[in-house]
């Protein structure tokens, strides 16, 4: 389940500064090492689905090696971020399932192998019925 | 007449699109390998990064030889953690065995090309298995790793050699390092890393004593004996990563 981040309890007004709040799902990142240290200060990268080869988001762990950050609902796929410090690092990687996000996905149809063999025999099927049909109508004539 | 010809159309469709089908598979790039010492290598153990023991080391050679190099295309991502075989929806294996010169590598640029598979499908490579294995031939017959080079300490100078002939086969989830590595695209090019972490071996004197790395590295006190080609044991030292990204080992 993830966390929901409120970022402030109430709207503020002081000196004509306009705060408010928005309540949002979001995902908390824990990173440490596997003697239990926490990977203080370690660099993050968060990849959004749609650009997976450039940051879409940089930052630095805080003291306890946590991180939050909420994810772009809009882009749908596997969100992938990745910590590092000091030569070691790691690789999470969170399908769009776990924001609880529920848009359907309205990218292109990718065909499978077993699609494919599929339409494959039902076009060769149809191209012999085909020559068959006009076949048998010739010797009928 | 007629029949033939709307016999010939027929089979002539079927074929085209046969065809449209199995080049719609192949999608094909090309696909780089590249087997990497890093700087500890390439530049060597030098001051703050001494050995844990406070050797300074430079290689004049650093052997290994690779095989079983293969690249994966998986989803789920592979996990390393699970040390389980890595399942792969598409796989592209680099044939043979290659023996490299991790020392061979510059300075500001350690990776040293190992080989390239042509024609390999477009996707992401997000995982990659090696084996270290023992060559047959060539400066590295018998063993599976062979570093040659020159340590100092406290103004003593000592010539080293050290191998062994151990294998072991690393498997690894995806490149963690400055960029991601492994997309590729049809028509493009692609490279993935075997990187080897020899700090594992030799500690750091820049880590702490109590470092996991410094406990399970030998150091470089028993190879300081000049006179002879020193057998080291490997075994439970992790010097196979992705980049930053720990791998399985599988010992043989």
């Amino acid at each position: 389940m993830a966390p929901v981040i409120l970022q402030s309890p109430r709207a503020v007004h002081a000196h004509g500064v306009v705060a408010g709040y928005a309540k949002r799902t979001g995902i908390e990142i824990t990173a440490g090492y596997d003697t239990g240290r926490p990977m203080s200060g370690g660099r993050v990268s968060v990849f959004a689905p749609d650009n997976p080869a450039t940051p879409w988001l940089t930052a630095t762990l805080d003291e306890n090696g946590r991180f939050r950050f909420v994810p772009d609902p809009a882009v749908q796929g596997t969100w992938t971020v990745q910590v590092r410090q000091e030569g070691h690092g790691a690789m999470i990687h969170i399908p769009t399932g776990d924001f609880a996000i529920e848009e359907q996905q309205t990218g292109p149809a990718s065909f499978g192998l077993l699609q494919r063999i599929v339409a494959a025999a039902c076009v060769v099927w149809g191209s012999i019925g085909t020559a068959l049909y006009f076949s048998r109508r010739k010797k009928a004539g | 007449m007629r029949k033939r010809l709307i016999c010939s159309l027929a089979v002539f469709a079927a074929l085209s699109f046969c065809l449209f089908l199995v080049i719609g598979e192949v999608q094909a790039g090309t696909l780089k390998f590249y087997a990497n010492g890093e700087e500890l290598i390439a530049e060597g153990f030098l001051a703050p990064k001494l050995t844990k023991d406070g050797w300074t080391l430079t290689f004049t050679h650093a052997f290994v030889a690779l095989s079983d190099i293969t690249a994966y295309q998986t989803d789920p991502p592979y996990d390393a953690q699970s040390e389980k075989p890595i399942s792969a929806k598409k796989k592209v294996a680099l044939d043979g065995v290659h023996v490299v010169d991790l020392a061979m590598g510059a300075e500001d640029d350690p990776p040293v090309f190992v080989g390239e598979v042509a024609n390999a499908p477009a996707g992401h490579y997000n995982a990659i298995s090696w084996k270290m294995a023992r060559s047959k031939t060539g400066p590295l017959a018998g063993y599976s790793m062979f570093l040659v080079g020159t340590a100092e300490k406290d103004g003593k100078t000592v010539s080293f050699q050290i191998r062994t002939a151990e294998e072991s086969t690393y498997r690894c989830g995806e490149f963690v390092g400055d960029e991601r590595k492994g997309f590729l695209t049809r028509g493009g090019e692609a490279d993935l890393e075997m990187t080897l972490h020899f700090d594992h071996v030799f500690g750091r004197a820049d880590k702490a004593p109590d470092d996991p790395l410094n406990l399970e590295a030998v150091g470089f006190a028993p190879f300081a004996d000049s006179g002879k080609i020193h057998e080291i044991k490997l075994r439970g030292m992790h010097i196979g990563h992705a980049g930053e990204g720990h791998c399985a080992v599988e010992w043989h």
